[in-house]
């Protein structure tokens, strides 16, 4: 059976890299030449989401370096002369340590209020990267760009939220709730 | 033993306050990259052009299926209206053969002129044809990713072309990329002219789809509709690009400018090599761009 200890290792392994490569691919999708209406637009918000998601889910996978790293990535790649590399980096961290701290009320609720939720996480690190972006180039940034990007995301997280929430560990102890997804009782996945 | 277990007990202390203080840690470590990047310019330029050389192949290999997806979706949209389509390009194509042949009779006499009056051409333009892997286009910015970089000869400064006009000019240059900034980004400054007036201007965009025509010496002379080319001042550009068109203003304070480049349906552009670029001081401060001064 030393195979199946091999292959489950692997396993373990690669759902131990899955949420930092899932959100290493937002971020260069980021800059996909992607030209559909609306969601082209909210793809700059898009890591955010992975960010939030993740956090409610396994935590321990995004560790707060990663994040941070990966936050002055999208910096980097996002560019703008003059545009302050690490905000996304702050927001992200921000982010993962607010749904850590509220884990309480956003882990095993119903699905509307974990919408609410990062609802107002992610106005919160809008707000932030507007300001920050701001105060960076000191220009009066219009905030209408930014307030469509929010608006689009916002309406992305039911559609894209349950994908993610797929990749949550499946030890025993930890079997998504019926709740969650629109698994019946009884009904397995593969 | 007592030592071992003071050690245990003092990691385990050290361990337990550096949980705590994990998130102070992390918060201080993104505004310390925050003023770093503030404080360092050239360093955090050459992280950009680092970075952008690590997606690009990445974006390249999804950049082809997605213009694919992206053309299919334009050509059901264009199927539905083929018909006018193609009434409206028949009529175009007459009037536009008319043009040619003025076109034709007019170079003539431009070049007769030239002759006689020993006029010299300001350098020859070369172009580098690229293809657009990457939008770079947030609430903040407004540009694209190329797939040539230093060694097909780009440099910072030099001038993006459609087939429309101006897209935009290049910001910063990796060894196999290349970012744009579009006319539309609120960075971009352009000094042009009106071209029936040959009435000199700044274009400025503000990352709306308009562009904003700024000091000018009266405002009263233009008119919707008036062509806006760049006006070589600076050396950095040709001269005569068209850049796009009036669309509102005259009497009143301000005058927007709609761009001819459809930023939305990039998929291919031209970077202008004008041979010049090395006298504007555009992108980074680095000496990057003088290597590519040419003598013509």
């Amino acid at each position: 059976m030393r195979d199946e200890s091999f292959i489950a290792r692997l396993d373990d392994l690669g759902r131990l890299v899955l949420p930092g490569m899932i959100l290493l691919f937002f971020v260069i999708l980021t800059l996909a030449p992607l030209r559909v209406p609306y969601v082209s637009d909210a793809l700059p918000l898009l890591p955010a989401l992975v960010v939030f998601q993740f956090s409610l889910a396994t935590p321990e996978r995004l560790p707060g370096p990663f994040l941070l790293a990966m936050g002055v990535l999208l910096d980097l790649l996002l560019g703008g002369p003059g545009a302050p590399v690490g905000v996304s980096a702050l927001g992200f961290v921000l982010i993962r340590a607010a749904v850590v701290a509220n884990r309480r009320y956003l882990v095993g609720v119903p699905f509307l209020f974990q919408w609410i939720g990062f609802c107002l996480l992610e106005w919160m690190f809008m707000v932030l990267v507007w300001g920050f972006t701001a105060l960076w180039t000191w220009t009066a940034i219009d905030p209408m760009p930014a307030m469509v990007q929010y608006a689009v995301v916002i309406v992305i997280y039911p559609l894209l939220a349950p994908i993610l929430a797929r990749v949550r560990p499946r030890d025993p102890l930890n079997v998504p709730e019926p709740a969650r997804g629109t698994a019946r009782p009884g009904e397995t996945t593969a | 033993m007592a030592i071992r277990d003071d050690f245990e007990v003092a990691t385990q202390q050290l361990r337990t306050i550096l949980q705590r203080f994990a998130l102070v840690f992390l918060v201080l470590a993104a505004f310390a990259a925050m003023l770093i990047g503030k404080a360092d310019t050239i360093l955090v330029e050459n992280a950009r052009v680092l970075a952008l050389d690590l997606a690009t192949p990445a974006l390249e290999a999804i950049a082809r299926p997605v213009a694919v997806a992206n053309r299919a979706i334009a050509d059901l949209r264009e199927f539905a209206s083929l018909r006018e389509e193609n009434a409206r390009l028949r009529e175009e194509n007459s009037r536009l053969l008319a043009w040619q042949t003025a076109a034709r009779r007019l170079e003539n006499e431009n070049n007769r002129l030239r002759e006689l009056a020993n006029f010299r051409e300001g350098p020859e333009a070369s172009f580098i044809t690229a293809r657009v892997v990457g939008d770079s286009v947030s609430a903040y910015v407004r540009g694209a990713l190329l797939n040539v970089g230093r060694k097909a000869g780009v440099t910072p400064g030099q001038a993006v072309v459609t087939g429309e006009g101006l897209a935009g000019r290049i910001a910063e240059v990796g060894d196999n990329s290349a970012r744009v900034l579009f006319v539309t980004d609120v960075n971009s400054r352009l000094p042009v002219q009106v071209e029936r007036t040959r009435e000199r201007a700044i274009l400025a965009g503000n990352n709306s789809p308009l562009l904003r025509l700024t000091l000018l010496q009266s405002v009263a002379g233009i008119q919707p509709g008036d062509r806006i080319v760049t006006s070589g001042s600076g050396g950095s550009f040709p001269v005569g690009i068209p850049i796009g068109e009036v669309v509102q203003g005259g009497s009143e304070g301000t005058i927007r400018v709609r761009p001819f480049t459809d930023f939305s349906r990039l998929e291919f552009v031209r970077v202008v090599d004008y041979g010049v670029t090395g006298l504007v001081n555009t992108g980074p401060p680095a000496g990057s761009a003088s290597p590519a001064q040419k003598a013509h």
